[in-house]
């Protein structure tokens, strides 16, 4: 009796199984496994963890892990990404650790039948990367600039800070900043990009060298990397300094705080869990075998790639800084229920 | 004595070490200053003096192994695991800053005496031990953190690191005594002057009775605890223990005793010449930023300068000789 208890346990489990999935809105349950691989260690990758458990979940995804590379080397990288298609992982989303140093790795996957993605980092075209689903670098620096100049009223002498100078995505910023200054017609010039500030103590020698050398001389600074942005958000409350204007990029708490005491004018937000949500979606489907990308599906063209999907970016300011978590969960649901449709096509 | 005596004022000023760097400095300062009269301002001053206290404390760091004719290439990774563990005890565990620093201090200098125990039981080359050693301090770095900060820090200790007395920052106070201390030891202690005998010729240091292996260990362990230091002093200066916080130190950690004259087989370091490099290092970086170098170019013109620096002083030492 008690076997034929366990039995109809046993019998019930799956339908159980199928009819919570059916609740979640899971389209199917998959045994892929899904790799998410940022370029190395960095405080903006931390949410692609969460958002990895989160699809796992709601998709139903065998496994959805998120591995850091030990450090930002291109190297170190890919042997990680053979690593772990030896342990038998199915897809991956990868941050190129080198935009085009990546691409002999994917062909690999690619002539192994594993799909992959670049997440939040494009890899330079021609590549076998299914498409490129991250920030477009070159309009959030642009939008940023534009935030800067119209909270400088229209005219000053701006100063730019970047990330890595190796990283091609610096040179799209800094030619978005120089766009949106040139369109005031001199109104707004940029006096110097600082670049090589994406480590804490670089950027603290020199957004402080820059601060005590040039602080009566600059009126705004537009930061595009998330540690520059930390690092000017607290060296302008330090110095007490509320007329500079700050435009940076990401949710660092630090950032937030600066911009609700107002020494900081925004920052522009980035989708790192939309990113990393999405992506494991957009890799199950590919790795499942049953889609295909849309010949002609509607990419964005960048310098880098043909095939680009903006994860969607917005500014935060004192006005939305309550809201704006919802609003990007809004623009991640967005793109994730039409992303079959207009992306993929599907047996 | 005599021939000292006959000399003149200008050779006895080329006999000391420091002289070429102390030249370099004054043109540099006249030169900046010069170029933008925001360069003198307090706040300038402040922001260089504040750059100039943890590169010192890493440059010493570093000299001391060099001392022993030893490299620690594990200076910035152990200083990352200390200051990830500093901050970590005070925003997890709740201690109080005093007792963070002395754990953060004794986690320095216990990464320290592990390089130098396995460099003096092994064998093998002091540089291959911190080299792998380095990776697996980093390795502990990152497995805690996961490349996320600890960024509530105690108010008091977040203040240390920003406050300043007009362009003095509270932070140079550390590197000072360190500096103090560090000459007082090399000079007049025991252990210091076989430090320096061990470097400048193990044999005979040996011969004469100094442990040989005990004193390598001591360097590195004093090594281990500079680096420490460095970090507890990043962090304040930070406001947040950040990972990354060491990786940018190896340079650095090299430039400056050498640029000051120490030599890479042992026995021959000076503190107020390694000191001054520090000084000479930290005007060049802020002196980019000032000039607007071209960002593509500042990685270049950084080497560049920094090699005519190590020129200039070899130049001097030159002269000095033939004086």
């Amino acid at each position: 009796m008690n076997h034929r208890h366990h039995g109809a346990r046993l019998r019930a489990l799956p339908l159980l199984a199928a009819a919570l999935f059916g609740l979640a809105g899971a389209a199917h349950a998959s045994d892929n496994k899904i790799a998410l691989i940022p370029g190395g260690p960095h405080p903006y990758f931390a949410p692609w963890e969460q958002a990895g458990k989160d699809a796992a979940k709601d998709f139903g995804i065998a496994a959805v892990d998120f591995k850091v590379p030990a450090e930002w080397k291109l190297n170190l990288q890919t042997e990680l990404v053979e690593s772990l298609v030896t342990q038998g992982y199915t897809a991956f989303g990868i941050f190129p650790g080198d935009a085009v140093g990546i691409n002999s790795t994917v062909e690999e996957l690619t002539a192994n039948n594993i799909p992959s993605l670049a997440l939040a980092g494009c890899a330079q075209d021609p590549t076998k990367v299914s498409f490129c689903f991250g920030t477009d670098v070159y309009n959030s620096a642009y939008l940023g600039t534009k935030a800067l100049i119209e909270a400088l009223g229209g005219k000053g002498k701006i100063v730019h800070l970047a990330g890595l100078l190796v990283d091609p995505n610096t040179k799209l910023r800094m030619d978005a900043v120089e766009k949106a200054a040139s369109e005031t017609n001199g109104a707004v010039t940029v006096v110097q990009h600082i670049t090589d500030t994406d480590a804490q103590e670089a950027a603290d020698q020199k957004i402080n060298a820059l601060l005590g050398a040039q602080k009566d001389e600059i009126d705004g600074l537009i930061s595009t990397a998330y540690i520059p942005s930390v690092v000017a958000a607290k060296s302008l409350r330090n110095l007490g300094d509320k007329r500079i204007k700050l435009v940076g990029i990401d949710d660092d708490q630090i950032v937030l705080d600066a911009i609700k005491d107002g020494f900081a004018a925004g920052t522009m937000a980035q989708n790192p869990y939309g990113q990393g949500y999405v992506g494991a979606y957009a890799l199950d489907l590919l790795a499942s075998g049953t889609c295909t990308v849309k010949a002609d599906a509607p990419f964005v063209k960048t310098p880098q790639t043909e095939r680009f999907i903006d994860s969607g970016t917005l500014l935060i300011s004192n006005a939305n800084a309550a809201t704006y978590k919802d609003d990007l969960k809004k623009i991640t649901t967005e793109i994730q229920t039409s992303f079959k449709d207009k992306y993929l096509d599907c047996k | 004595m005599s021939q000292n005596r006959n000399l003149t004022f200008g050779q006895r000023f080329l006999a000391n070490e420091w002289s070429a760097l102390a030249v370099a400095i004054v043109i540099g300062l006249v030169t900046l200053a010069t170029l933008s009269s925001a360069f003198l301002t307090e706040f300038n001053l402040y922001v260089m003096l504040r750059s100039f206290c943890v590169v010192l404390i890493v440059a010493f760091a570093q000299m001391l192994t060099l001392a022993v004719g030893q490299m620690n290439l594990s200076v910035g990774a152990l200083g990352g695991l200390v200051a990830i563990a500093v901050g970590g005890m005070m925003e997890k565990w709740g201690f109080p800053v005093p007792v963070a620093i002395l754990c953060g201090l004794a986690i320095g200098a216990g990464g320290g005496l592990i390089n130098g125990l396995l460099t003096v039981r092994t064998g093998i080359n002091g540089f291959i031990i911190t080299l792998a050693t380095a990776s697996a301090f980093t390795g502990i770095n990152l497995g805690i953190t996961e490349s996320i900060p600890f960024y509530n820090l105690p108010a008091s200790f977040v203040a240390f690191g920003t406050g300043r007395i007009s362009a003095l920052p509270y932070l140079l106070l550390p590197p000072v005594l360190i500096a103090i201390a560090l000459a007082f030891f090399l000079a007049r202690t025991v252990p210091g002057r076989q430090l320096l005998a061990v470097g400048g010729n193990p044999q005979a240091a040996e011969l004469s009775g100094i442990p040989r292996d005990g004193v390598i260990v001591m360097a590195h362990t004093l090594s281990g605890l500079l680096a420490g230091a460095a970090a507890i002093l990043a962090v304040a200066q930070l406001g947040s223990a950040q990972p990354s916080i060491g990786v940018d130190w190896l340079l650095m950690s090299f430039a400056a005793p050498i640029i000051g004259g120490a030599a890479l087989a042992g026995g021959h370091i000076s503190v107020a010449a390694t000191a001054l490099a520090v000084v000479l290092i930290v005007i060049i970086q802020n002196g980019m930023v000032l000039a607007k170098v071209d960002p593509y170019w500042v990685q270049f013109l950084l080497g560049a300068l920094i090699l005519a620096a190590v020129g200039l002083n070899r130049l001097r030492a030159v002269r000095a000789g033939g004086a």
